[in-house]
């Protein structure tokens, strides 16, 4: 089978920009959340904890393709082009002749252009303006980042946008080696992000009550609820064969991933799509129960999220969880939605191939239902050849990928 | 309608295209600075949003300079 490696990773969120800052970040346990209070158009005002981008630094975009590269974009296409700057600059693809048709971008945006759609109703009904900007739809439409990656690029391939809530960019990372595997692309430009930090994205996550007023505290005693983020992570992914013909330094390889629905519930997760899509990743990566894995949990920090993926977890691998390790890292970076499994599985990556896990943080103490070993306070050395990386979004969409040590 | 000068107008130019304040000289063309009409028409919406300025398409006929649109925008705001 055609081998899928990793020759390019970006990234931003509230932790940092770029992956090494990041990177850094997450080892030294720091922490992304900040208060934020903001007021949407003088009237709308909202106030707590959330991972947010600060100052973005669209400098290195501008520089490369002009200072008009970004403009007119929503804040979630902007996050997608400086994220996968970085990942096809490390790659060394920027300006390559294989972008021209054999290479595709698969990225994971769930829920569109949430800035631009609040002020365009905002404009319609508050303001009673019978007109809105003729680029609002194009800035908002769900496929607005992947579009804007390819005129950035000049990618000419299999271009198109996946929202799976929030396993959005885990599914595009699948389905990315999935088209390398079949032949059908030497390159896939793969990840996802969100940037739904808004009026009306913040009422709705209250809403759903999956919030927490203090911190997000994943598989821990006390827990109540995940902190929002936003930002972008992106990938390149490449045929071994190709990368290897243009001489790319290799960073990590893909070698399964698993996919299930629960067909249950539309907001609760069920443990039984969460084992199934974690047994089909491993079986697809050839890996059995007993080999010993670094996981990337989805980890939200919701009290049935983390509940639910813990049992699926010591279901699927028994007495053999005692030799994995569990990293959650949405408790640094915040949960970044369309773009979480994206960026999960770069921490975790990184974690395999450099030998220390990041940190768990906001620990309050062991829950019973929660039964995993957790990296707690400090990050540890590790010696793992696998990575398992889980998304189990809203809606009981389950994407589980697996990663090799290289 | 709040009243606009034409320094006000060039800073929203410069701020909707984006383009660089010191490159704004009032007697260069629209299409020498790359100034498209997409661009253009964010500037009409930031016009209306912050002045109450309301231009139409049809204002923008004969307009070339950056100097013919702030004499459009002036007339609008009855500065003119």
């Amino acid at each position: 089978m055609t081998r899928v490696v990793i020759t390019g990773m970006g990234c931003v969120s509230g932790l940092g920009q770029g992956v090494e800052p990041t990177w850094e970040a997450a080892i030294r346990g720091e922490t992304g959340v900040r208060h934020l209070k903001r007021t949407f158009q003088e009237n709308y005002a909202y106030e707590g904890p959330a991972a947010y981008v600060e100052k973005l630094d669209t400098s290195a975009v501008e520089a490369r393709f002009g200072a008009k590269a970004l403009s007119h974009l929503d804040p979630v296409s902007v996050f997608a082009s400086v994220a996968s700057f970085e990942a096809m600059e490390q790659a060394g693809l920027i300006g390559h002749p294989s972008l021209e048709d054999r290479t595709a971008i698969l990225y994971g945006v769930g829920s569109g252009g949430n800035t631009t759609i609040e002020e365009s109703m905002h404009r319609l009904f508050d303001k009673k303006a019978t007109t809105l900007h003729p680029l609002s739809i194009p800035k908002y439409m769900n496929s607005a980042a992947p579009s804007q990656l390819s005129l950035l690029f000049g990618v000419k391939g299999l271009v198109y946008n996946i929202a799976s809530a929030c396993a959005s960019s885990a599914h595009a990372i699948a389905e990315g080696m999935h088209l390398i595997r079949a032949g059908r692309a030497d390159v896939v430009l793969v990840g996802g992000g969100e940037a739904s930090i808004t009026y009306a994205g913040w009422a709705g996550w209250k809403a759903v009550r999956a919030m927490s007023s203090t911190a997000c505290r994943p598989f821990s005693i006390g827990r109540d609820g995940m902190i929002l983020g936003e930002g972008a992570a992106s990938l390149v992914l490449e045929s071994e064969a190709h990368a290897s013909a243009r001489g790319a330094a290799i960073l990590g390889e893909v070698t399964g991933a698993g996919a299930s629905s629960d067909a249950f519930h539309i907001t609760q997760p069920q443990g039984e799509g969460a084992v199934k899509a974690i047994r089909f990743a491993l079986e697809d990566a050839g890996l059995s129960a007993e080999t010993p894995v670094l996981i990337s949990a989805h980890g939200t920090g919701t009290e049935l999220n983390d509940k639910t993926e813990a049992q699926a977890l010591n279901t699927v691998y028994g007495a053999h969880m005692a030799h994995n390790l569990v990293i959650a890292t949405k408790a640094a970076h915040g949960h970044l939605f369309g773009g979480a499994g994206a960026i999960e599985f770069i921490l975790g990556v990184l974690a395999i191939q450099r030998g220390i896990a990041p940190p768990l943080l906001n620990y309050l103490g062991p829950d019973p239902e929660c039964d995993v070993p957790l990296p707690v306070g400090e990050s540890r050395a590790i010696d793992y050849q696998a990575l398992v990386s889980n998304s189990f979004a809203f809606g009981g969409l389950n994407s589980v990928l697996v990663a090799k040590k290289v | 309608m709040a009243t606009i000068t034409p320094d006000e107008i060039l800073d929203l130019v410069s701020t909707e295209v984006p383009i660089d304040r010191a490159k704004l000289d009032a007697s260069a063309t629209l299409d020498s600075l790359d100034i498209a009409s997409l661009d253009i028409i964010s500037v009409m919406f930031a016009l209306e949003d912050k002045y109450g300025i309301s231009l139409e398409q049809e204002d923008m006929q004969g307009v070339s300079t950056l100097d013919d649109f702030i004499k459009v925008v002036m007339a609008k705001a009855g500065q003119g």
